[in-house]
């Protein structure tokens, strides 16, 4: 009962924006409103793209499907290039009988796609639901033959490789700010945290004490950063002043492997993964901030790892369930859903931006590629048609 | 009557969410307390003294020189069988008084790779901590982690895995 009850509010809560329109359509799990968009006018080339991203956005946010005029929503504008692409758009409701938004936008060309992305925003908005896809992705991709960092879109598009190093790599995760990445990396033969960031390309070691370091989760405030070390023993969770100072040791595991910090929402507290259970393989765990006891979070699925705690004050994690299966928790009644289909091995969570979709890898066959799942119950997508493994990713908050 | 049933949902949903909101704010009661407080409220780790330094960066390696120590899976214990292995290293480092020996921890491919990570310390901490009982000065044994990312086995089956859930000695000078 209460199971579902906490599920309703997470079905409900991100659809409460859409009260006023009139949802008509259901299709592939989740309700979905028409959209007309034949009066959105569009040249061809950088006009044309722009409009294939926004209406590839629309879909992908799950709130729409594709209708003929009359529908409860009327995309009407128009997008030309003279100079600069220039957008008018315009967003009707047939239900509330008013228009939703209208507004003008001027862009470069080159960035055609930067401005679906943020149309589609302004629509998802506009209906009283959350945008992500003027979000990053930030991932690790083999494509090069080595394990590289890279960055992209929220659709898989315009991927940028990062880092050239040839070397091992993992866990990349964004700064609140969404202008730099934390990461771990064996540039100096050991497994030290390295924070990358991309508008200077600059990229400077922010732990590199003796031992294992990793983790490198930045506070919501983007004060203090909480890593994984093994300088005085055992991998234990420590937080510290992003900037320097000393680590200030939370947990106290004599033999325990811990990893994957993530902080709640408000920074009060921070999830993680650790074996210390006589059960061997890891469960979820959270503990303030402040130090403490920490709290289990997780029982069932015999391994239970990579926590991302969402701006919706849930947390995704993988579950070992024959396959790796991504689930959601709720960390006040331990209320946990899978989400993911089941068909393949779905590993590494991250909220995407709105709340409802989770960006995650997948992998079937021994190859990774990435995806977006949805809590609300429409088929995964995958992000881009790579070659190479993609795995790793992590999404930025806004 | 689909508009009847989408505004039944809707007043589930908003009681719901009236619901969870105020959960989460019992949660952050009383706690952010500041960064000063923390470090008092904690005793030892007790899992051997520490890491050392970390060699040199020009410092020469001499890997191959010992015999890997085998671990099962999601296990840090250096089990009785393996035993000799580490043995065999502490007499060797034990005739000398120069160099050290990096221990280096290896998990198969199956998991998360930072959970890996960890678990790969802590083969190389447990193997560290049966070193030091046999007499090996702390100073002279360093730990590295490469989780998963360094396989010596590519296949996908417990054979392949069992060899790739290892520590391997690496001497330094």
């Amino acid at each position: 009962m209460t199971q579902k009850f906490w599920w309703l509010a997470v079905a409900l809560g991100v659809c409460l924006g859409t009260a006023q329109a009139q949802v008509t359509v259901r299709k592939g799990g989740s309700a979905k409103a028409g959209i007309d968009w034949s009066r959105l006018v569009a040249g061809g080339g950088v006009p044309a793209e722009f409009k294939r991203v926004l209406e590839d956005d629309l879909l992908r946010s799950g709130w729409f499907v594709p209708a003929a005029p009359g529908a409860e929503f009327a995309l009407i504008g128009t997008a030309q290039v003279s100079g600069q692409l220039a957008a008018q758009i315009q967003l009707y409701s047939a239900s509330q009988q008013r228009w939703l938004l209208s507004k003008q936008y001027a862009v470069a060309p080159g960035a055609a796609r930067t401005l679906a992305h943020r149309v589609a925003d302004d629509i998802l908005v506009a209906i009283g639901q959350k945008g992500m896809f003027s979000g990053h992705i930030a991932l690790l991709g083999t494509r090069s033959g080595a394990k590289e960092l890279y960055v992209c879109d929220m659709d898989g598009g315009n991927l940028q490789q990062i880092t050239n190093d040839r070397n091992i790599c993992l866990a990349p995760r964004w700064a609140p700010d969404g202008q730099r990445i934390t990461y771990t990396a064996f540039l100096k033969r050991y497994p030290d945290v390295y924070l990358i960031d991309l508008a200077t390309h600059s990229r400077r070691v922010i732990a590199s004490y003796g031992g294992m370091n990793s983790g490198g989760a930045i506070s919501p405030d983007g004060s203090l950063v909480a890593l994984t070390l093994s300088k005085d023993g055992s991998p234990n969770l420590y937080v510290r002043a992003v900037n320097g100072g000393t680590p200030v040791r939370l947990t106290s595991e004599p033999r325990a492997a811990i990893a994957s910090p993530c902080w709640s929402p408000d920074g009060s507290h921070i999830v993680y993964a650790s074996d210390q259970a006589s059960t061997a393989h890891p469960q979820l765990y959270v503990i303030s901030r402040s130090g403490g006891a920490p709290r289990r979070l997780t029982t069932r699925g015999s391994q239970n790892v990579s926590p991302n705690w969402g701006a919706n004050g849930l947390i995704a994690y993988a579950s070992l369930m024959g396959k790796f299966q991504i689930c959601v928790l709720d960390p006040n009644t331990l209320d946990s859903k899978m989400i993911s289909p089941g068909d393949a091995s779905y590993e590494d969570p991250c909220w995407a931006p709105d709340g409802r979709h989770i960006v995650c890898s997948r992998t079937q066959n021994y190859r990774s590629s990435i995806y977006l799942l949805d809590t609300l119950g429409d088929p995964p997508v995958a992000l881009g048609q790579l070659s190479g493994d993609w795995t790793s990713p992590s999404v930025t908050a806004k | 009557m689909q508009s009847k049933r989408w505004m039944m949902w809707m007043a589930v949903g908003l009681v719901a969410a009236v619901a969870l909101g105020s959960g989460c704010k019992k949660k952050t009661a009383g706690s952010g307390t500041g960064e000063g407080d923390i470090g008092g409220k904690l005793g030892g780790i007790g899992d051997g003294t520490g890491v050392g330094s970390r060699p040199d960066l020009n410092a020469l390696e001499f890997a191959g020189q010992f015999q890997s120590v085998y671990f099962d899976y999601d296990s840090a214990q250096v089990k009785e069988s393996e035993r000799a292995k580490v043995e065999t290293v502490a007499a060797a480092l034990k005739k000398s008084t120069a160099g050290g020996v990096i221990v280096e921890g290896h998990c198969d491919e199956r998991g998360s790779a930072e959970y890996n990570l960890a678990l790969g310390e802590r083969r190389a901490g447990a193997v560290r901590n049966y070193l030091q009982s046999l007499g090996l000065d702390a100073t002279r044994i360093q730990t590295k982690s490469f989780g998963k990312e360094k396989p010596v086995a590519l296949g996908h089956d417990e054979e392949s895995w069992s060899k790739n859930r290892r520590a391997e000695f690496v001497l330094f000078k």
